[in-house]
């Protein structure tokens, strides 16, 4: 198998970041995240590949926070298009946990299938290439394997990198990965080796009929108890690696301006609110209860899987221990009339 | 910490029994130790559920916003820092004194649930000291200066040195490096609006960050719109915040909000006078730059 010394990843990073631009999880003075290896700065930035994950998921390299669309020239009632920016230069994702990729596959869905193809994401994402880390020792709020995630193989890795110890084995699985393992011709060594072995999971979570038993739970006093500590700020949606959802603004500077799309989050009233002023999720209940209806019941049966990936960032962040995993519970234990 | 539980517990199950309150607010235990959050407790057997301990750091203050409108009566365990938030409350005529039964707990400083959170979650490589919450550290009013009964012995404030120490060394920077600062401090924020939500100040019912028609502020994650939210938003705070620090504590990406509040407390001070935001609560009165007359003196504006 091929293998990447540690002593060479460095190296390896520059060599990929003359390629392609490469984001690699960091952090960074107070924010946790992932950055480009060309902004790397030692004295600040501390390379996060042998922690558990990164606050911030790597959902931004293929659908950034904001993103401008188009420019507009307005004269009068006539408005023109002047330019779009639609952005295709060669990324890659070196480090991705499982549980992230997964996130940027539910993206996919949404985003480049059943008749849908959002132009600006298939442009990122067709030049995109994910170099996932295996992931063998789960943190105490994981569960991705009961959200259908492979820690150690994930589906969806183009390369995926194993850590064992001194070096990094080396496993090209799609014509992208082995166009990436080509550039580091000469970094990389051939050796038997050894895998670790998985740890096992310390949160235990059975996601099994939930998705068929929410069906029947829209108006189930469970929401009122569960959403009750619930803020609604938008900290959940927007450090999960599979919430997608955006608003698109227009901006004008007098005549000229740009059209964007930004992250919006149903956590916040105004994210439902009608043009006539009436919103049909007004109640902080209904928008909790959206966000888990969503990720557990909506986009099962849209999709055939679910839109939470087991990170666990949700409950490590949540200011009022809202806690997805203990939410399956409660649903999986619920009386249903 | 154990006697302010049983102490709790025993006087919302009094005030349940005796027909006096709906509700009581306070907090309860989670899964795991640092798991304490707000809780509602609706009857005498929930009042079983109601802990005070070290980690009771939420400002329950801050839940009797999704009472407002209602009409349930309200009991209430309150720290130092949460009562001011009641009284920013019943100022800002968010709720009536009648409707609420306040039980005041002197506070011996906690720690803070989230730097727990994310010891235990292990994305940290280094883990963060266990040791008193920074608002605790900060804190200049552990006793609660509103209540109908209070639980256990006056604490000494905390704070130490000068309070405005890190204030005062932001004024000596030139304009130009304490914009760089900030420009670089709130090129960070994410926009999850957590130190918004939290605020026991920001009672607004429409948020002007919420208002589409005109949009005052924009939706971009860029260094100019986050600029502007974080400044409308603290510049709103002057003479409200209560110095909870509920909004540095939650900021997923560590911004030092407090940093601009205490500046604003600091000339609010300077300028007016007067006792704190929500120090003493005087029904009617007005904290400064909370009134409109038509006959003001000051031209601007």
């Amino acid at each position: 198998m091929k293998v990447l010394n540690k002593s060479k990843l460095i190296e390896a990073l520059n060599v990929l970041s003359s390629q392609q631009e490469v984001f690699v999880p960091i952090q960074r003075e107070s924010q946790s995240g992932y950055f480009s290896w060309a902004d790397y700065q030692p004295e600040r930035d501390e390379l996060m590949l042998e922690a558990l994950n990164v606050y911030q998921s790597p959902k931004n390299v293929v659908l950034p926070q904001t993103e401008r669309m188009y420019g507009i020239i307005s004269q009068g009632m006539e408005v023109d298009i002047d330019q779009t920016f639609e952005d295709a230069h060669p990324t890659l994702i070196f480090g991705a946990r499982g549980c992230d990729v997964k996130g940027i596959l539910a993206m996919d869905e949404v985003f480049l299938t059943r008749g849908f193809v959002d132009s600006f994401y298939q442009a990122r994402r067709a030049n995109n290439t994910i170099v996932a880390n295996a992931c063998y020792a789960p943190g105490p709020n994981c569960f991705c394997t009961a959200m259908e995630v492979d820690p150690v193989e994930p589906v969806g890795a183009d390369v995926i990198i194993h850590d064992c110890g001194d070096y990094y084995a080396w496993e090209a699985r799609t014509g992208k990965g082995e166009a990436v393992t080509a550039q580091l011709d000469g970094l990389l060594e051939d050796k038997e080796v050894k895998l670790p072995s998985a740890q096992p999971f310390q949160l235990q979570v059975d996601y099994q009929g939930v998705a068929e038993k929410l069906k029947d739970m829209f108006d189930h006093s469970l929401w009122d108890q569960m959403a009750e500590p619930c803020i609604n700020c938008g900290m959940c949606t927007y450090v999960c690696p599979s919430c997608y959802c955006f608003d698109i603004q227009v901006k004008m500077f007098g005549e000229k301006g740009y059209r964007f799309r930004a992250w919006d989050s149903c956590m916040f009233e105004e994210y439902t609110r009608e043009a006539g002023g009436g919103n049909p999720r007004g109640a902080s209940k209904e928008r909790f209860r959206q966000r888990f209806l969503h990720k557990l019941e909506f986009f099962q049966e849209r999709y055939g899987t679910p839109l939470c990936t087991g990170c666990g960032r949700c409950i490590i962040v949540c200011p009022t221990d809202v806690n997805i995993a203990r939410i399956i519970k409660a649903v999986k234990e619920a009386e249903v009339e | 910490m154990k006697e302010i539980t049983e102490q709790i517990q025993t006087i919302a199950a009094r005030l349940f029994e005796e027909g006096k309150i709906d509700i009581f607010i306070a907090w309860e235990q989670g899964e795991l130790d640092f798991q304490t959050k707000a809780y509602v407790a609706r009857s005498k057997e929930d009042a079983k559920n109601l802990v005070f301990n070290e980690y009771a750091i939420y400002n329950t203050a801050n839940m009797l916003l999704k009472f407002r409108d209602g009409h349930e009566r309200i009991g209430i365990a309150v720290k130092g820092c949460d009562s001011r938030g009641i009284v920013r409350l019943l100022e800002d005529l968010q709720i009536k004194r009648e409707r609420l039964y306040i039980v005041g707990i002197p506070c011996p400083g906690l720690k803070d649930p989230l730097a727990a959170a994310r010891n235990y979650g292990g994305f940290n490589r280094q883990t963060e000291p266990d040791s008193l919450a920074g608002k605790c550290l900060e804190c200049i009013q552990p006793n609660p200066v509103i209540c109908d009964e209070i639980i256990g012995p006056e604490q000494s404030p905390r704070q130490q040195g000068d309070r405005f120490a890190r204030v005062k060394e932001m004024e000596q920077m030139t304009p130009d490096e304490r914009y760089d600062f900030w420009e670089k401090t709130l090129s960070t924020c994410i926009r999850c609006y957590a130190c918004r939500q939290v605020c026991v100040a920001c009672d607004c019912r429409t948020c002007i960050f919420d208002e589409m028609k005109p949009q005052w502020v924009g939706r971009e994650s860029s260094t100019t719109d986050n600029m502007m939210y974080h400044l409308v938003k603290h510049a709103h705070m002057a003479g409200r915040c209560i110095e909870c620090g509920e909004c540095e504590r939650v900021c997923p990406v560590n911004i030092p909000l407090m940093l601009l509040n205490q500046k604003l407390i600091k000339d609010v001070g300077a300028f007016y006078g007067g006792p704190e935001a929500g120090l003493q609560y005087v029904e009617g009165a007005k904290p400064p730059l909370s009134v409109y007359r038509i006959d003001d003196p000051d031209s601007f504006l």
